[in-house]
């Protein structure tokens, strides 16, 4: 095997960093960087191409592209870091309490059996599936979507981090740990936990991609609430009556969308190495 | 030899499996492909027609949607018609009427020559059957029995003779009549199904007969050999009676109905052959069509109301005259009907169509704004001044008490109705004016809103020729009312325009109705509505009937 891929490594991993803080501070700061406001309609200028004064262009409504790209990347953004927090800490509770129960004393093994069994039923469905069911439960809005997102998530995290705590258990040192009687509970965090940080690391940062993606995909979808709150999934929509004669409305927010996913998924591979 | 024999046998070997795996592929393929032909039996000349929605029920005796009726408008006949342009009213079913002179009794003479598609012969019984199905309270009847009025019920004079009785006059019941939804039904079929199954094993008499619903995939038609009973303009007959062979060589055996109901799907689904015709074409798309060498364009107006926003005049702040006013001329409707439609329809001035008989033209008088409300933000301002409405704290916004001018719209995703409202929030934005929108995912959804009053404007529509539409809309009990308008004068107008049968008297009862509507703003008229149907050069006789929405398949002649 060939070191060369993992002295490539930094530069890459580097430039994904760059352009996620880019995506990120441009989100933060779309109010004071936006030039128009991203719902102000001109009629009369609808689907212009590219300009100075409209970057990206405007749109069929005649709004300027470039704003709504900016604070599409707020809503988008916004929404897909709330779902990884539903799915994140949720998950890692139900993995860590089941993984540290498999083997212990008690009534360790039921509730792993049980918390298995119900998150095992969730994960047969389709994660877009589930966050779809759960939105025409919650109704449209990008909170529902969020908590939709983050809860269908949730399955695979607590799988993952189940697996991650009960290999990290059974290594020999940790066996002799509780051998001589150190409490599980000490075990896990003091251990466990910080042995397999890297891990459950590269997994959430695999969950803030299917968030971005989902969240996008459901306001897609027309779940989104309000209706002329810029987000890229719904920019992506509008886009597709018109795409043919102003591709521009649909390459922006798509190229927002594909690069962050893009950067974090870069940014993974690098730290992995 | 034995490394020749061994290099031999791998060879040997790769052949017989390329052999085994050819056959299975190939078997695999023919299988295939006979499964997708199925039953694909004799269609005859067929087509492929595009519906743009996929209505909560296909009953026309029950469910309202216009949508139903571009198949079942040529299952069914109607005891009379209206000619598509000059709305004429024309013989059907019934040869002959008579109207009693206190315009109580409705006497029908029916054709003796007419059979269901199932064999029953038409007579009438069959329409005593249907009218006292649709009038029957279990069926819950969405629109066939409003179009009855004040119907009360029907004697059977002898086989082909038969009377309505009315409790009191009602001008448009020959319009109501002549609509699908009081289409004619084979009373066997109705007695064998169901109240809710009936709508997927319809029969009529009509020229094209009901082969095959998959509910949400498609609806088959076939061609009624037998038909010979269509009103005059219907394609078909030569003078004498027999088939026009001219006509027969090119005349649609087979109808298939799939649905399109995302707009942009459309056009990519008529360019690339998949469908013959389809309606509600967005303006982008026709516009591109109109230069192409396969695709013809057809923009049909469809008379009735509006595309209109009601206002709810029984809650704050719209149940200020002044304000309501203040939002109409606070809209641009030109630019939105330009954007947003491409300029493909025309600016609405009030609560009818101007295509709509009893259409009052005085409303887009430029002399009287006060009916005629052109875009003027400045006044719309004032307006809001004189109410007590005052950007006070110098956010942008309007507000009174402390309190933000903040209104909900609710409309559905029909239409392009989204883009009107997001032009709408940003043109009132300018003055200050916070508009929150809300699409309702479908008409249910949209009905809730408007029965619980819910909403500061809502986008409601009907279609018809009759001006009488008006009626459920604004009278103080009408049954449509969202919008809690109470007005006596208007009251009288419209009870008193539906006894006439004078209809230069109605002209002037429904003038008076307009302007008032107007004059009090009860509504936000944004433009009449079109519909742009686009289909193939192969396909000729592409007529609507005169309701805008139906086609007349009897007088589609395709030759691809």
């Amino acid at each position: 095997m060939t070191r060369s891929p993992i002295q490539r490594a930094p530069p890459v991993t580097l430039l994904a960093a760059g352009l996620l803080g880019v995506l990120l501070l441009a989100a933060v700061l779309a109010p004071r960087l936006a030039p128009h406001d991203p719902r102000h309609a001109v009629p009369e200028d609808q689907l212009q191409s590219p300009s100075a004064a409209h970057p990206f262009g405007t749109d069929y409504l005649g709004r300027d592209v470039f704003s709504r790209v900016l604070f599409g990347g707020r809503r988008t953004l916004g929404m897909a870091l709330l779902a990884a927090g539903v799915t994140l800490l949720p998950g890692l509770a139900v993995g860590v309490v089941a993984g540290a129960g498999k083997h212990a004393a008690g009534p360790g093994p039921w509730l792993d059996a049980g918390l298995m069994v119900v998150m095992d039923a969730l994960l047969a469905f389709p994660h877009l599936l589930l966050a779809l069911v759960m939105v025409a439960l919650l109704g449209s809005g990008t909170t529902q979507i969020a908590l939709a997102v983050g809860v269908a998530g949730l399955p695979a995290y607590a799988r993952v981090t189940r697996a991650a705590v009960i290999e990290g258990l059974a290594r020999p040192h940790l066996i002799g740990a509780r051998a001589i009687g150190a409490g599980w509970g000490g075990v896990v965090w003091r251990h466990v936990l910080p042995g397999i940080a890297p891990t459950l690391l590269a997994f959430a940062g695999v969950t803030l991609s299917w968030a971005i993606l989902n969240s996008a995909a459901l306001t897609f979808l027309g779940y989104g609430g309000d209706i002329s709150a810029p987000d890229w999934g719904v920019m992506l929509a509008d886009g597709r009556a018109v795409y043919r004669v102003a591709p521009w409305v649909v390459i922006a927010p798509g190229a927002a969308l594909s690069l962050t996913v893009l950067a974090i998924n870069l940014l993974l591979n690098g730290s992995r190495r | 030899m034995a490394e020749r024999t061994r290099r031999r046998w791998p060879v040997l070997r790769l052949g017989i499996v390329g052999v085994v795996v050819l056959a299975v592929v190939a078997a695999a393929v023919v299988t295939a492909a006979v499964m997708l032909r199925d039953d694909e039996q004799d269609e005859g000349n067929k087509i492929i027609y595009g519906l743009t929605l996929n209505p909560s029920g296909f009953d026309p005796h029950i469910h309202i949607s216009s949508e139903l009726g571009i198949p079942f408008y040529s299952v069914y006949d109607t005891l009379v018609y209206r000619q598509p342009e000059t709305f004429e009213i024309f013989p059907g079913l019934a040869e002959d009427y008579e109207i009693s002179d206190d315009g109580l009794v409705y006497t029908f003479y029916l054709r003796q020559d007419v059979t269901f598609h199932d064999g029953e012969p038409f007579n009438a019984q069959a329409v005593a059957a249907n009218l006292d199905r649709i009038t029957d309270n279990d069926l819950d009847s969405g629109k066939a029995r409003r179009l009855l009025g004040p119907y009360t019920d029907n004697e059977v004079v002898d086989e082909y003779t038969i009377r309505l009785r009315l409790s009191e006059p009602y001008a448009p019941l020959l319009d109501g009549l002549s609509q699908v939804y009081l289409g004619m039904a084979s009373p066997r079929a109705l007695a064998e199904y169901t109240k809710n199954s009936y709508q997927w094993h319809q029969v009529g008499t009509g020229p094209y007969m009901l082969d095959e619903v998959v509910p949400g995939e498609r609806i088959i038609l076939r061609r009624n050999p037998d038909y010979a009973w269509g009103p005059l303009y219907y394609a078909g007959r030569l003078p004498d009676g027999t088939v026009d062979p001219v006509w027969e060589a090119n005349a649609v055996d087979t109808i298939e109905f799939r649905f399109y109901t995302d707009p942009p799907t459309r056009r990519d689904a008529l360019e690339s052959g998949e469908i013959q015709i389809v309606g509600e074409l967005l303006p982008l798309d026709a516009e591109a069509l109109a230069g192409s060498a396969s695709i013809q364009t057809l923009n049909t107006r469809v008379p009735g109301m509006s595309q209109l926003f009601f206002f709810n005049t029984q809650r704050e702040p719209t149940n200020d005259e002044r304000v309501r006013q203040a939002l109409v001329y606070a809209t641009n409707r030109t630019a939105i009907v330009d954007a947003v439609f491409q300029g493909q329809s025309r600016v609405a001035y009030g609560p009818l169509a101007s295509n709509t008989p009893s259409y009052d033209a005085a409303l887009e008088n430029p002399d009287s704004p006060e009916l005629s409300y052109p875009f003027n933000p400045d006044y719309a301002r004032q307006l809001l001044e004189s109410v007590g409405y005052t950007d006070s704290d110098g956010d942008g916004w309007l507000d009174q008490n402390g309190e933000r001018l903040q209104l909900t719209m609710v409309f559905a995703g029909w239409n392009q109705l989204p883009d009107v409202a997001q032009l709408i929030q940003s043109q009132w934005r300018e003055i200050g004016i916070d508009l929150q929108l809300i699409q309702a995912p479908d008409f249910p959804a949209l009905s809730e809103y408007a029965d619980e009053g819910n909403f500061d404007l809502i986008a409601l529509y009907d279609f018809g020729v009759d001006p009488s539409i008006l009626n459920g809309f604004f009278l103080t009990d009408g049954a449509r009312n969202w919008s809690g308008f109470s007005d006596a004068e208007v009251d009288g107008w419209l009870t008193a325009a539906v006894r006439e049968s004078d209809s230069a008297e109605r002209d002037r009862l429904y003038a008076s109705v307009q302007r008032r509507i107007m004059e009090r703003a009860v509504i936000l008229p944004i433009r009449d509505l079109t519909n742009v149907h686009g289909y193939s050069v192969a396909l000729d006789g592409v007529i609507f009937s005169a309701q805008g929405w139906w086609p007349l398949l009897q007088n589609f002649q395709y030759s691809p």
